[in-house]
């Protein structure tokens, strides 16, 4: 039996005494695409802050590659979250992308950008010199989303990556996804509203309702 | 009217014929501005950054604080600065009364609060996804500070030329601390007050326009940078 990339044990979180999520067991094999599905306030983003490791849960243990892990260590570095309205650095789109890769040393960096941002459907030699102010706001998710490809995270969460996107920049994002994780190996675990998107693009989905699971197709 | 027209006449002969005197207020004028200015973002920057950056308790106090010192009147801090630096003061030894380096201190003090205010409303104003995501990319705590820095850099370059214009075009500090000597500690500002006390309303007319030029550029840049800051 293979290790699971990452696994929930009896995981509660509370904010203010409310319980907002409530799980007893949950985990997400390496390379599979897995959908979050439910309601507003059923627990999805929490839970992706859990997976992404911004918030340690009140009780219960997350385990990464078999080993307990806790909230801003070493393993967010293998662990990046699209949020659902993502935010670009002042600086522009080759910048942005090659943030994560400089910060962590990384070498070849413009090769590594180049091929993030052709992922996502940006040619590189139209998009890399445009500033952050220049770009709408598709073309913003999905140079965020390229920020996030290039570091070849393990585990790639994304939030509702679809939400303020037409059909043409949401097929992006789909074929960028089997990207992610056909070309970098990634496990993508994905929240989203968009249930004929998510349908196309998962191998199962969880369905949460109220910080619980509810059932899993 | 004729004895102004006439001023601005010979200003612009002092100017462009190299006129010494005035050029040696106008080389105290920027050695005293460039020396103060590089005090005053070194200590005043990280020290803004800290003040947006963090909650701690008394912070509203020390937002008092620093707001109040804005309006600190220049003889008031030319005055605690003659106050330190004169013979039997507490750094009377160091022999920078009356200097350009001594002017320094006192226009450091004065460009400060504004440093430190305007960085911190800086940082406190930036977008509120911004450590979410440099925490997403993976970033360490010294490589968030530094990003967050640079994400302010606009607003931050704009403190640094309102603090330049409040430094280059004050007349207090240089008066008492500096001593308006000539050829020595004479800035364009003293040599205006002394100039015109004198009816040499041409000198005082030359060095005027060059704080005018000085102000358009600041005023120039301000702008482009404001600009860059909303975006």
């Amino acid at each position: 039996m293979t290790t699971p990339l990452i696994s929930l044990d009896k995981i509660r979180q509370r904010y203010s005494e409310r319980t907002v999520l409530d799980i007893d067991h949950l985990e997400f094999e390496e390379g599979s695409i897995v959908g979050l599905a439910g309601p507003n306030g059923s627990g999805k983003s929490t839970l992706l802050r859990l997976l992404a490791f911004l918030e340690s849960p009140k009780q219960g243990t997350i385990t990464f590659l078999g080993r307990p892990a806790q909230a801003k260590s070493t393993v967010n570095r293998q662990v990046t979250l699209l949020v659902q309205e993502p935010y670009l650095l002042k600086r522009t789109v080759f910048a942005n992308v090659a943030y994560g890769l400089r910060i962590r040393g990384k070498n070849d960096i413009p090769g590594k950008v180049a091929r993030a941002l052709e992922i996502v459907g940006l040619a590189p030699t139209v998009f890399a010199k445009r500033q952050w102010y220049e770009l709408s706001g598709g073309e913003v998710q999905r140079v965020a989303l390229a920020a996030r490809l290039v570091l070849k995270p393990k585990l790639l969460l994304m939030d509702e990556p679809t939400a303020s996107l037409d059909a043409k920049s949401a097929e992006l994002i789909h074929q960028a996804v089997l990207s992610a994780r056909d070309e970098y190996g990634a496990s993508l675990v994905i929240a989203s509203h968009d249930m004929p998107w998510l349908e196309g693009v998962a191998e199962r989905i969880h369905y949460l309702d109220s910080g619980r699971l509810v059932r899993t197709v | 009217m004729e004895y102004l027209l006439q001023g601005f006449m010979q200003g612009f002969k002092l100017l462009f014929s190299g006129n010494p005197e005035t050029y040696s207020a106008i080389t105290a004028t920027v050695y005293a501005s460039t020396l103060s200015m590089i005090c005053s973002l070194s200590i005043g920057v990280p020290l803004g950054f800290l003040l947006g950056y963090n909650t701690f308790p008394g912070k509203k106090v020390v937002r008092t604080i620093v707001d109040t010192l804005l309006s600190f009147p220049t003889v008031v801090i030319g005055l605690v600065v003659y106050a330190f630096l004169t013979r039997n003061g507490p750094l009377g030894g160091t022999g920078l009364l009356f200097t350009v380096p001594g002017m320094a201190i006192g226009q450091t003090l004065l460009g400060l609060p504004i440093i430190i205010a305007m960085t911190a409303n800086a940082v406190e104003s930036l977008d509120k996804r911004l450590p979410m995501t440099l925490l997403t990319l993976g970033a360490t705590p010294v490589q968030m500070m530094w990003a967050t820095v640079l994400e302010a850099r606009y607003s931050i370059m704009l403190a640094a030329m309102a603090a330049y214009g409040r430094i280059v075009s004050e007349v207090g500090i240089s008066m008492m601390v500096g001593g308006n000597i000539k050829w020595h500690t004479r800035t364009i500002t003293t040599a205006i007050a002394l100039e015109t006390g004198k009816g040499e309303f041409a000198v005082g007319i030359a060095l005027g326009m060059v704080l005018l030029a000085v102000a358009l550029l600041v005023n120039i840049g301000a702008a482009g940078l404001k600009k860059r800051a909303v975006q």
